[in-house]
């Protein structure tokens, strides 16, 4: 396992170089001059806005460019952005815990919910509930979430006034966020649980079990459920691999902080080093989260530890 | 004894008022920035100028009644005959809150900060314009010198991108200064959590205001900026008790807002370049000026601000806010909404439809437009509009939603037929950022040697009736020319809780005196 694990951490390194490359490669084919984004409202003339991308290093050969930026970034260092003159690094650090906060409880949510739906389905497969818990999934699958983020503060904040419709701070202000994103996580959960579970609880063991005499409950919960995690384990990391690097809709609709909005505006200042820093940033969550639901699923299901070796 | 008694009632009562503010004194104020840079001297946005206003003291002032220029950290200045040196003599009871005093060399220290390449400004700088250098004359005077004339300098140092904030602060913090800003404003900037939310507390020293200001210290002890980046949460944020004051509301939203007895809603015209459409005119068909007009006469403006704007917004008749000095109401009467005569200006370039498809073509070609436009400010709205009234003369249009940067690169090689933008300034030397053949914003694609002389007289002129005179024949030959398609004047809709009284604006329109600002406390 030590050994596997090493093996995953060596790949990590080439998936972050490989991260970090792409999005340099990106940043050079999008249109649009930084510089004349930064300064052109500002009345700055032609020569002055040359000076300021010859001073941002714009104007520099492109290997020049990347082998700068690698060795910087080997040294741990993201660099200053454009637009706010201050350190990458603690930029994202900042936008950090709300955006965790978020992508945690929304997880959870998703998790929850999406289990619930998923096992319910399966359970009481090709009746009205299979149909409706199916339904209810399809429609938090495909229901955006600047719309039902409205809709949602529209409802429990402004006609019922049970929470806050905006901000950060404690829980009060997490429930909206994290149901409407959670809500939005869970369709695509519950549709894999649903068809891992019919398809697991064909399988010959759980004939047998049931032959033995333990309960549908017991066998469920015991043995089908433990197998058929695994594969919703992983689309829950992809999510939250993808939610841990912002999820900007929901921050703009609630009002808070967090990665998305900061990616956005760097996106359209091409302030070229916040870009790079937050998709780094984004490459590393996902390595780290989709590292840690592995070790889990080779422990939920040892079978898998075999194809390891 | 009792004498004693009521002494220390006094000072209890005095200590009570010196203590913890109470939480009714307090204003949340929201605001549509994202989590951006908010260090006036380096940062460019209008947003950032909304809280820091109040944080930052400047030289002068501008009074948006008479638009001229009133004492404010100089007591007075004056201009050499050549326009090339100001003078500023500065008030002497002046400290920041961090209790470093002002004077000639803090003045110093700021423009120099400003002016410093390491610092790479993105506004600041440029309002100086053609700046030199200063000289600290003595501890309470200080000139600046300029490379060249430059009238609108004085509108500069009157807004916050120039404030004047502590040397001690700054040198201190370095990178981080945005954090932790000092400047000698009516309030102290307390907190900053960027994204999430920016506090100011009320200086209780300040008596060194403005005349424009109506109060000696603020009436209120804290105000709670919090950003509200998605316009749709806006009004709901304000009606749920969220926000007291919010900028910007959607169009839509003011009648509901304007019809609850809790909330009104005070729109602030903003003086500036008027949202316009630039006709690229060196790009066929466009280099025809008889198709430029033909769009113009083709354009129900008011039909556009109607239904994208219900009617909040004035339409605009030329490149300039009406309220911006220096407008000439000439332009009201140029391009009247006449399809009739946009037909026979298209016909007279012989553009008809040979082969009855509904669609205008001249030698087997269809006539065409491509449209960019950006995604904010209701441009996308306004562009489809304007498809649609186009469309019923026969115009094809091709639009396309950009990003900034894409924009600029676009328009810089020529690619548009038409694209639009819109800025704001109190002083009519914007026109020069659009219409000299060397400006970043030449949109038109224009190269006419009486606007370039006439912007660059008037830049350099001192006396404003003769630089109105200027702004004023530069609006005509652009509208004669036909080089934009003007939609409307741009207007901040501030949604205000009725508790909220005294709210009012800087001439640039965006930035509240918060000083004068009070709350009713239950």
């Amino acid at each position: 396992m030590i050994k596997y694990i090493g093996r995953r951490l060596t790949q990590s390194a080439f998936v972050l170089w490989l991260a970090a490359t792409l999005a340099f490669i990106a940043l050079q084919l999008t249109p649009g001059d930084p510089a004349q984004a930064l300064l052109a409202a500002s009345g700055a003339t032609p020569e002055q806005i040359a000076a300021r991308r010859a001073q941002l290093g714009l104007d520099d050969p492109i290997m020049a460019q990347y082998a700068h930026y690698l060795l910087a970034l080997a040294q741990g260092n993201l660099g200053q952005s454009w637009l706010h003159g201050r350190s990458v690094g603690q930029m994202i650090l900042e936008q950090l815990p709300p955006t965790v906060e978020l992508a945690l409880a929304a997880t959870m949510v998703g998790i929850i919910l999406g289990l619930m739906l998923g096992i319910l389905a399966a359970l009481r497969r090709s009746t009205w509930l299979d149909t409706a818990a199916t339904a209810i999934a399809v429609l938090g699958l495909s229901t955006p979430t600047y719309w039902s983020g409205i809709l949602a503060i529209l409802l429990f904040s402004l006609r019922l006034g049970w929470l806050p419709a905006t901000g950060e701070g404690g829980l009060r202000h997490l429930v909206l966020p994290a149901l409407v994103l959670g809500v939005a996580l869970s369709g695509s959960i519950a549709r894999l649980t649903r068809a891992r579970l019919v398809q697991v609880m064909e399988e010959q063991f759980v004939l047998a079990a049931r032959a033995r005499g333990l309960s549908s409950c017991r066998v469920l919960i015991v043995h089908v459920l433990r197998l058929a995690l695994p594969p919703t384990l992983t689309v829950v990391a992809l999510q939250l691999g993808f939610l841990l690097s912002g999820a900007v809709v929901t921050e703009s609709v609630f009002s808070r902080r967090g990665l998305g909005k900061l990616a956005v505006e760097a996106i359209v200042w091409r302030d070229l080093p916040v870009i790079r820093g937050v998709v780094l940033f984004g490459a590393v969550a996902y390595v780290l989260v989709n590292l840690t639901v592995d070790v889990i699923q080779i422990w939920l299901d040892p079978r898998l530890q075999d194809g390891l070796s | 004894m009792r004498r004693l008694l009521l002494s220390l009632a006094l000072l209890s009562t005095l200590l009570a008022g010196c203590g913890a503010p109470p939480p009714s004194g307090r204003i949340v104020y929201g605001l549509t920035l994202a989590p951006s840079g908010i260090d006036p001297h380096v940062n460019a946005s209008s947003e950032l100028g909304i809280p820091l206003t109040s944080v930052y003291d400047t030289l002068i002032y501008q009074d948006p009644a008479t638009g001229e220029f009133v004492p404010g950290l100089a007591e007075r200045w004056n201009v050499s005959a050549d326009g090339l040196v100001y003078t500023f003599y500065l008030r002497q009871d002046v400290t920041f809150h961090d209790g470093t005093p002002f004077n000639a060399e803090a003045v110093h220290f700021n423009l120099a900060r400003i002016t410093s390449p390491d610092l790479a400004s993105q506004k600041a700088r440029f309002m100086l314009g053609p700046y030199e250098r200063t000289e600290v004359v003595d501890d309470y005077t200080i000139r600046i010198h300029l490379n060249e004339p430059f009238a609108p300098l004085l509108e500069a140092l009157s807004q916050v991108y120039l404030g004047m904030a502590s040397p001690a602060a700054v040198e201190k913090w370095g990178d981080e200064y945005q954090l932790h800003q000092v400047g000698s404003g009516p309030f102290e900037f307390a907190e900053y959590v960027p994204g999430d939310h920016l506090l100011l507390r009320r200086n209780p020293d300040y008596n060194w205001g403005p005349s424009v200001y109506q109060h000696e210290t603020a009436q209120v002890d804290e105000i709670e900026f919090r950003f509200f980046t998605d316009p749709a949460t806006r009004s709901p944020a304000l009606e749920t008790g969220e926000a007291d004051v919010m900028g910007e509301i959607p169009p839509q939203d003011v009648a509901r807002l304007g019809a609850s007895s809790d909330f009104r809603v005070e729109p602030a015209p903003i003086p500036g370049a008027s949202l316009m459409f630039f006709m690229n005119t060196t790009r066929p068909p466009l280099d025809d000026i008889r198709v430029r007009q033909a769009l113009l006469y083709g354009t129900d403006r008011q039909a556009i601000v109607s239904t994208v704007f219900r009617d909040t917004s004035p339409v605009a008749y030329g490149p300039l806010a009406a309220v911006t000095w220096g407008y000439d109401q000439a332009v009201q009467d140029y391009y009247p909404y006449d399809p009739a005569q946009a037909r026979a200006l298209l016909a007279e370039a012989s553009w008809s439809d040979s082969d009855g498809d509904g669609a205008l073509d001249r030698n087997g070609e269809p006539l065409a437009l491509d449209l960019y436009l950006m995604g904010w400010g209701s441009m996308p709205e306004v562009g489809q509009l304007l498809a649609a009234q186009w469309a019923e003369l026969g115009i094809g249009v091709n639009s396309q939603v950009v990003s900034y940067p894409e924009a600029l690169a676009a328009a810089d090689e020529g690619k548009h037929h038409l694209i639009p933008f819109n800025l704001s300034g109190s002083d009519p030397d914007i026109l020069r950022k659009f219409f000299h053949s060397q400006a970043g914003f030449n949109w038109a694609k224009s190269s006419d040697a009486d606007l370039d002389s006439w912007l660059e007289a008037a830049a350099q002129t001192s006396d404003r009736a003769e630089r109105a005179a200027l702004y004023s024949q530069v609006q005509r030959q652009v509208m004669d020319q036909a080089l934009v398609v003007p939609i409307r004047d741009y207007v901040n809709l501030n949604g205000v809780n009725n508790k909220v009284q005294g709210l009012h604006f800087d001439a640039q329109g965006w930035f509240p005196w918060l000083i004068d600002a009070t709350v009713e406390t239950e």
